[in-house]
């Protein structure tokens, strides 16, 4: 992407006031975002993203300096600036690039740029129809396209070259059902590490119905009740709650520097013995994966809890230094404007052996979380808070009437250690997960869970 | 700024040449800085300089948009070819035009030239004594989780070949602390901000102290019965839920049917003791621009006036399609964004009482002063929220012990037409593309669930 001379030369520069590493991302990124509202596309917006973001470290510092542009001049005046920042002497390293290939895990059929907007169009018109043609109640439908091509580079002063690409895709669709004017939503967004087969292998309508069907349900639910309750979540974008409740915490962002509850806790119990929980940044196409993170290191499968006992972190070479831990291929950005850091890509619960039937049946009296929609953690109290998108009670065994407007909150060592029934239903849902390197695509997952109590807020 | 000159002149050519009636380049370039520091060190310093151009243009009457990072020629062929190829699929028969300039625009000054010239050793140590201040504050602080200093440039153009060419510089500073304290098995967190374009005015034994407080005074807390209470949301509290509905304001979103302010025009959404203003000319008001982002003059309105809602905000789009005048709040965010609208400087009009008035009559009671979950727990088209939250009980006028682990739930528009009092203290929130605050609020009550 850039000549590998310049590249050296730009290392060479950065570690001139004493750096003890040194690293240059490279990115070049071409995308397109459509926006369709009432069957219309209203925006449709094309554009390229292009930069080299520089980091160095000394010790358990580190420095990150970015520009847009490539030419060899700015590039070194750019590491100059950063190396301003360390103080220290010139270890005169020799740098020397060396390629390095990995097989490509994540085939791409149908690179998205030869489609033409047009098809991408007609497949977001079918969502529309699909959603707004469910019910009377449905007044209004969006749906929203966006697909990019990344290639990246990292270099570093240890001698790596490695680049990569990915293509990712998305739609979203959303609807809103009006009932004597009181408004509810409801919601699709699958999304893949894919190409525009994606789309070509994708129900749509099933989707856009999907969407619809929520958004009925809840303006004919009445509100959730309030109080400790036992909860079942369901399987897929439920898995939120251990992306939110833990995976957090087992990021090295807040391990590091002991700001995590699950800080100084390998090998000790943390969570109900039925609950193994799984980073994995190698699946296959999957939203979340990719073949190597986004300092050069190969993503890799992460065992964070097995049968409830703490056996990892998720690792970064920096917060690696501080825990003297090995990197685990988990370092993301958004993009070279942000310095990476250990983050999930694919995070979730594995299956357990109970049937999704038996968990209702079991629980007398609780509620339902059919969909989940998005939550935030805070890492230090390790309290946490997601909104369930899709809800019902459960009385006597049984799903009964749907109801609105739950939020659950708790903190996430009580949760894992309430987890008393697991499915084995495992799936995914995908997701945007922003922190401190910026928004990155994640996905979530799990079998259908039961846990014995959580606060539900609600309004009865 | 000659390169600059000459790469304009060559997309107006290559747009016209394609076809391309009238076209608009949205040109923004900046620096930022960032210094972290962790246990007297900096840990993390981050630099940057970044540029980037974002296209619009009609084609066939319709509005294409394209962006690139790359700002040089080899990219006028991608962006016009992009433009092209976007308006060609546009379907919406919304009338959407680019605007010729106005004779006068307020002028309107978010530069702090003084900024500029503060030393970086200045901001180092800055941020170092924040750190050293919160943690020798307290002895129950045990860590700090961040402590961040940072501060920014950026420059925006917008020229079209309609004529309008308009440039825009600001800068900004700022510094934020989350600390943890912990007294025995109980961890709580505080965090503290302050934003500002006069480096004199960063004081970080105060923001220290606010941050610890935060946290030492939740120590302790625990969650209430969960049932109806009269609620007090602190002014951060408020400004936070009343930024996460903000779009509700948006006229665009009201002929989409996506805004449950539909219909209500000139009719009591709210007490009559709210009223809500968007002012771009506020001072120190970090979103105060002269001209939006379609470089139509800004204007300042009352869209609330004691309970009733007075106007939309508009675009020009939105704008034609209700047959008025934009009111001056396009939004661009950045050269890769299309059109939005959003409020500039936009809050609640403050009241005359004091904190402890507004607590006085309350026997039984709950102050908010933080909610958690504002981009999930809360639904901007139902106007349904339900939010984890913290703060403290109320008995007899006082503030008593600290609770947490709960959440509050309602609706929107409930929560308006509740409003029985309005503080003094007017607070704002974080600065983005919006300003937005509000003084604390006295709520007939709110359902809250806790144990």
């Amino acid at each position: 992407m850039i000549n590998k001379n310049i590249i050296e030369n730009t290392i060479t520069a950065a570690l001139s006031t004493g750096g003890d590493f040194a690293e240059v991302f490279i990115e070049d990124k071409k995308g397109i975002g459509i926006n369709m509202i009432s069957g219309d596309t209203e925006n449709i917006m094309s554009g390229r993203d292009f930069g080299i973001g520089i980091r160095i470290f000394k010790g358990y510092n580190s420095v990150y300096a970015y520009t847009n542009k490539s030419d060899e001049k700015t590039l070194i005046e750019t590491a100059k600036k950063a190396a301003k920042a360390v103080i220290g002497e010139n270890l005169n390293k020799d740098i020397v690039l060396n390629n390095i290939k990995y097989e490509n895990n994540h085939i791409i059929k149908i690179s998205p740029s030869e489609i033409s907007a047009k098809k991408k169009i007609e497949a977001m018109k079918r969502a529309y129809i699909s959603a707004k043609e469910f019910d009377e109640l449905i007044s209004q439908v969006t749906v929203n396209y966006q697909d990019y091509n990344q290639k990246i580079a990292v270099a570093n002063s240890e001698g790596l070259y490695v680049e990569d690409e990915r293509t990712r895709g998305r739609i979203a669709i959303g609807a809103v059902a009006n009932k004597d004017g009181e408004m509810q939503s409801g919601g699709s967004a699958p999304g893949a590490h894919k190409g525009f087969e994606l789309i070509e292998d994708l129900d749509i309508e099933w989707h856009g119905r999907e969407a619809a069907r929520i958004a009925k349900t809840m303006v004919n639910a009445d509100y959730s009740p309030s109080g400790k309750m036992p909860v079942i979540i369901h399987n897929g974008f439920g898995g939120v709650i251990f992306h939110e409740a833990c995976g957090h915490g087992l990021e090295a962002t807040s391990v590091a520097k002991g700001n995590s509850v699950f800080a100084d806790k390998i090998n000790q119990k943390v969570a109900s013995e039925l609950v193994t929980a799984v980073d994995d940044g190698t699946m296959t196409n999957e939203w979340g994966s990719s073949n190597i993170d986004d300092e050069g290191n190969k993503t890799q499968k992460n065992i964070l809890i097995e049968k409830g006992i703490l056996k990892g972190y998720m690792v970064d070479k920096l917060n690696g230094r501080r825990m003297d831990m090995k990197a685990t291929g988990s370092s993301r950005r958004q993009s070279y404007k942000y310095s990476p850091t250990s983050r999930m890509t694919n995070t979730y619960i594995d299956n357990g052996s109970s049937k999704f039937d038996e968990i209702i049946k079991k629980t007398e009296k609780g509620l339902f979380a059919k969909y989940m929609g998005g939550g935030s953690v805070n890492p230090a109290t390790g309290e946490f808070n997601f909104a369930v998108m899709e809800g019902y009670l459960v009385e006597n065994g049984e799903i009964k009437k749907p109801v609105r407007g739950a939020t659950l909150i708790g903190k996430g060592i009580d949760i894992l250690n309430k987890i008393d029934m697991i499915g084995d239903n495992l799936s995914f849902g995908q997701g945007m997960c922003g922190s401190s390197s910026g928004s990155v695509p994640a996905n979530v997952g799990q079998p259908t869970i039961r846990v014995s109590e959580i606060t539900v807020g609600g309004r009865d | 700024m000659n390169n600059f000159t000459k790469l304009t002149e060559r997309i107006f050519n290559e747009s016209k040449k394609s076809g391309i009636n009238d076209v608009e380049i949205f040109y923004s370039q900046g620096r930022d800085l960032t210094i972290k520091v962790f246990e007297g060190e900096v840990d993390g310093y981050k630099l940057a300089e970044a540029e980037g151009l974002g296209l619009r243009g009609k084609f066939n009457k319709k509005m294409g948009y394209s962006y690139t990072e790359k700002v040089d020629e080899t990219s006028i062929d991608f962006l016009v070819k992009s433009l092209i190829e976007n308006a060609k699929n546009i379907d919406s028969k919304d009338r959407e035009e680019i605007f010729e300039g106005a004779e006068k625009y307020r002028n309107i000054n978010n530069f702090n030239q003084s900024l500029e010239k503060v030393e970086e050793i200045e901001k180092i140590n800055f941020a170092k004594n924040l750190e050293k201040a919160a943690l020798q504050f307290d002895d129950r602080i045990k860590s700090i989780q961040e402590c961040v200093y940072g501060d920014g440039y950026s420059e925006t153009i917008i020229s079209n070949s309609k004529g309008l060419y308009i440039e825009d510089k600001s800068n900004l500073s700022y510094t934020y602390i989350s600390v943890v304290a912990k007294e025995d098995e109980d961890i709580q967190s505080g965090f503290a901000y302050k934003v500002t374009n006069d480096f004199s005015e960063m004081n970080y034994k105060e923001i220290a102290k606010e941050a610890v407080e935060e946290a030492i005074s939740m120590l302790g807390a625990k969650s209430i019965k969960s049932g109806k209470y009269p609620v007090i949301l602190r002014n951060n509290a408020a400004a936070d839920i009343l930024e996460a509905f903000s779009s509700v304001f948006s006229a665009e979103r009201v002929q989409k049917n996506l805004s449950l302010l539909k219909g209500k025009l000139s009719k009591k959404i709210a007490s009559e003791k709210i009223s809500l203003i968007d002012n771009p000319f506020m001072e120190n008001g970090y979103a105060s621009s002269g001209f939006d982002g379609e470089g139509v003059p800004t204007k300042h309105k009352e869209m609330i006036r004691d309970g009733i809602l007075k106007t939309y905000l508009y675009n020009i789009k939105a704008a034609l399609k209700d047959n008025v005048e934009s009111t001056g709040n396009a939004n661009r965010s950045s050269y890769k964004s299309s059109i939005g609208i959003s409020p500039t400087n936009m809050y609640i009009k403050p009241g005359k009482s004091s904190l402890d008035e507004l607590m006085k009559n309350i026997n039984e009671g709950v102050i908010i002063t933080d909610v958690q979950g504002l981009h999930s727990g809360l639904n901007p088209i139902s106007g349904d929220f339900s939010l984890s939250a913290q703060g403290f009980f109320i008995r007899k006028g006082r503030k008593e012990q600290p609770i947490n682990q709960i959440t509050i739930s309602g609706n929107f528009i409930e929560l308006l037409q509740n409003v029985e009092e309005v503080g003094e203290d007017l607070r704002f929130g974080l600065p983005s593309n919006s300003y937005i605050g509000s003084p604390s609020l006295k709520i007939k009550h709110l359902d809250i669930a806790g144990e």
